[in-house]
């Protein structure tokens, strides 16, 4: 196992610094390398290296199964298990001031199934903030974060009425106001969009821009038109590995990898 | 004819089944008729809320000072096991290795397997004699609550279990700490549940006789305990020595009337336990 890891990361060092010559330069916002993940003895995560600039929006593509959330899972601490190195804001995330809850709120993530609690509106979008007295006195900011989600205007006359009220839809999109609430340095999104009519669907991708002006997003998404849509940078995984990354515009219409063709044209990936 | 064949069978397990279950329903409706009409003759208002002055044995007057101390105890005993049972199902969801788990429920298991007159025997021992705290109310409240602990700590768990590991996740995906997610996320969420569990743990602690027999009870002679070094009466033991040692049918007749108050006093118990607790499901 050790020796397959220091193989792995002989091929692996002088093929990033080829790639991107800046990239060990460069301030990043996220870095992985090596992330590996095994759960029941299964290898879910192996060897996955890569970054996230400063600011933008890297859509994460890939099959069912192929680790997506688990990966997302390991970069914000839910799962801890993992083996590895991630580097946020250039520190180490295991060793991270104030521990995995102080890091989590860093790095916040939206799951990709929406649990709203059992309160108000409201009081889920004020969940994250610290202290009942700022919660209180949070409507400018439940506001704000309503209106990122695309939510304010459906809800904005019945703040009070209970969060299990809302339509699958609209409690993905309080998930998503609830993340940004509190103010993040870098967002996470597992399938932010799965469960979005067109038009809610437009409205949180042109938020998902404005709020990648200043912070950098990783988004899973199946929706291989939106992730061209979002441009910026993309990576396709398979079967726990990351195949390819690149600009999301060089990465659709050049495929370096055989399997990333295929993938993007019959949605198959046969990588093992 | 193969249809009818299967339907032949079906009667047949029907009637094992139903065989088999009559007894079990049949025979605690008979016990509860008979404790009942036994009771008849003296259950009114005036012996529910009547005090005896233990001058008669407990023939004259009323079981108000037992149906006190049984509940003061029962309510004693939940006030000190709740706060120790929810401590340790935290714990255990919380900070509790793999390996402390299978330990905790292990040993709860195995306490829950102890016999209550066990728990009146270390609490006579330790509580009356060492600490010197005599036949008392709280000699009694300690040692109902080392019988109640297992089945709240198990009950709280159980409750703790039902919470969606979803529910929990976005909450830590916020970064709260385990101390809001245990007070904002799970007790607002499952607090009625928590209650249902204490009210049947008072329902067990009325039921028990045998632990506070010699820590905490005097057949008469106590209205209102003065203190907490006190002895009470209770219900329980009212029954017990009543039936042990009388003859006289109108004194059989008022542990009747005692056992039909227990039984109701339980069973209310027991229904306000499952109300709650459907209120708890939606
Ligand atoms: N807690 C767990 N224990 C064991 N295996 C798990 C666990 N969670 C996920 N897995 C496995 O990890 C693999 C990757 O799961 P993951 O949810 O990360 O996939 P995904 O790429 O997000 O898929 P999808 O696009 O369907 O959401 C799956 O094979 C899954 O069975
Ligand atoms: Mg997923």
């Amino acid at each position: 196992m050790v020796a397959d890891l220091t193989q792995a990361d002989c091929l692996r060092v002088p093929a990033q610094s080829l790639e991107k010559p800046s990239s060990n330069m460069e301030v990043t916002a996220l870095q992985v390398e090596q992330l590996g993940l095994q759960l029941d003895g299964k290898v879910i995560l192996q060897d996955v290296s890569f970054s996230l600039p400063t600011s933008g929006v890297t859509s994460v593509i890939g099959p069912s199964g192929a680790g997506k959330s688990s990966l997302l899972r390991c970069l914000n601490g839910l799962l801890t298990q993992w083996s590895g190195t991630v580097l946020v804001d250039g520190a180490d995330s295991r060793q991270w001031r104030g521990g995995w809850d102080r890091l989590r709120r860093h790095v916040g993530l939206i799951a990709q199934k929406p649990v709203v609690f059992d309160a108000s509106i409201r009081a889920n979008v004020c969940f994250g903030i610290h202290g009942w007295r700022q919660r209180r006195r949070a409507d400018e900011l439940v506001e704000i974060s309503l209106r990122q989600a695309a939510l304010w205007d459906e809800v904005k006359d019945r703040l009070d009425a209970p969060a299990a009220t809302l339509s699958v839809g609209q409690q993905q999109r309080l998930c998503i106001a609830r993340a940004v609430a509190i103010k993040p340095a870098i967002l996470l999104l597992d399938e932010p969009t799965a469960s979005l009519d067109p038009r809610s669907k437009q409205l949180v991708e042109q938020s998902m821009q404005r709020l990648a002006r200043d912070i950098p997003l990783l988004c899973v998404t199946h929706d291989l038109e939106q992730a061209q849509r979002l441009a910026g940078r993309t990576i396709f995984m398979c079967d726990g590995r990351v195949i390819e990354e690149g600009e999301s515009n060089q990465l659709f219409s050049q495929p370096e990898c055989i399997e990333t063709r295929e993938f993007l044209r019959w949605s198959v990936c046969d990588c093992n | 004819m193969n249809s009818q064949h299967l339907l032949a069978r079906d009667t047949i397990s029907k009637g094992i089944v139903w065989l088999l279950a009559v007894p079990a329903l049949l025979i605690p409706t008979i016990v509860l008729c008979y404790i009942f009409w036994q009771a008849a003759p003296v259950l009114d208002w005036g012996f529910i809320v009547g005090t005896t002055d233990g001058a008669g044995f407990g023939v004259s007057d009323g079981i108000f000072a037992q149906l006190l101390g049984s509940l003061l105890l029962a309510v004693m005993a939940c006030a000190i096991a709740a706060p120790f049972a929810l401590g340790t199902a935290l714990y255990y969801r919380t900070y509790a290795s793999p390996r402390q788990q299978r330990l905790l429920t292990a040993m709860f298991n195995m306490l829950q397997g102890i016999p209550p007159i066990v728990f009146g025997l270390c609490g006579l021992v330790v509580l009356v004699n060492l600490f010197a705290w005599g036949v008392s109310l709280i000699s009694g409240a300690v040692v109902l609550a080392m019988v109640v602990l297992p089945l709240l700590v198990l009950n709280t768990l159980a409750t703790l279990e039902r919470i969606p590991h979803g529910y929990t996740e976005a909450g830590m995906a916020l970064g709260l700490g385990n101390g809001a997610i245990i007070g904002r996320l799970w007790l607002p969420r499952s607090w009625l549940n928590l209650l249902t569990g204490v009210l049947l743990a008072m329902a067990r602690a009325l039921s028990e006789t045998a632990p506070i027999m010699f820590t905490a009870t005097v057949f008469s002679g106590v209205v209102w305990p003065d203190s907490l070094f006190s002895p009470v009466t209770t219900l329980q033991t009212h029954i017990f020595y009543l039936a042990q040692e009388s003859n006289d049918p109108q004194v059989i007749s008022i542990a009747w009337g005692s056992a039909a108050v227990l039984v109701l006093l339980v069973a209310s118990l027991g229904v306000l336990a499952r109300l709650l607790y459907k209120l708890g499901e939606d």
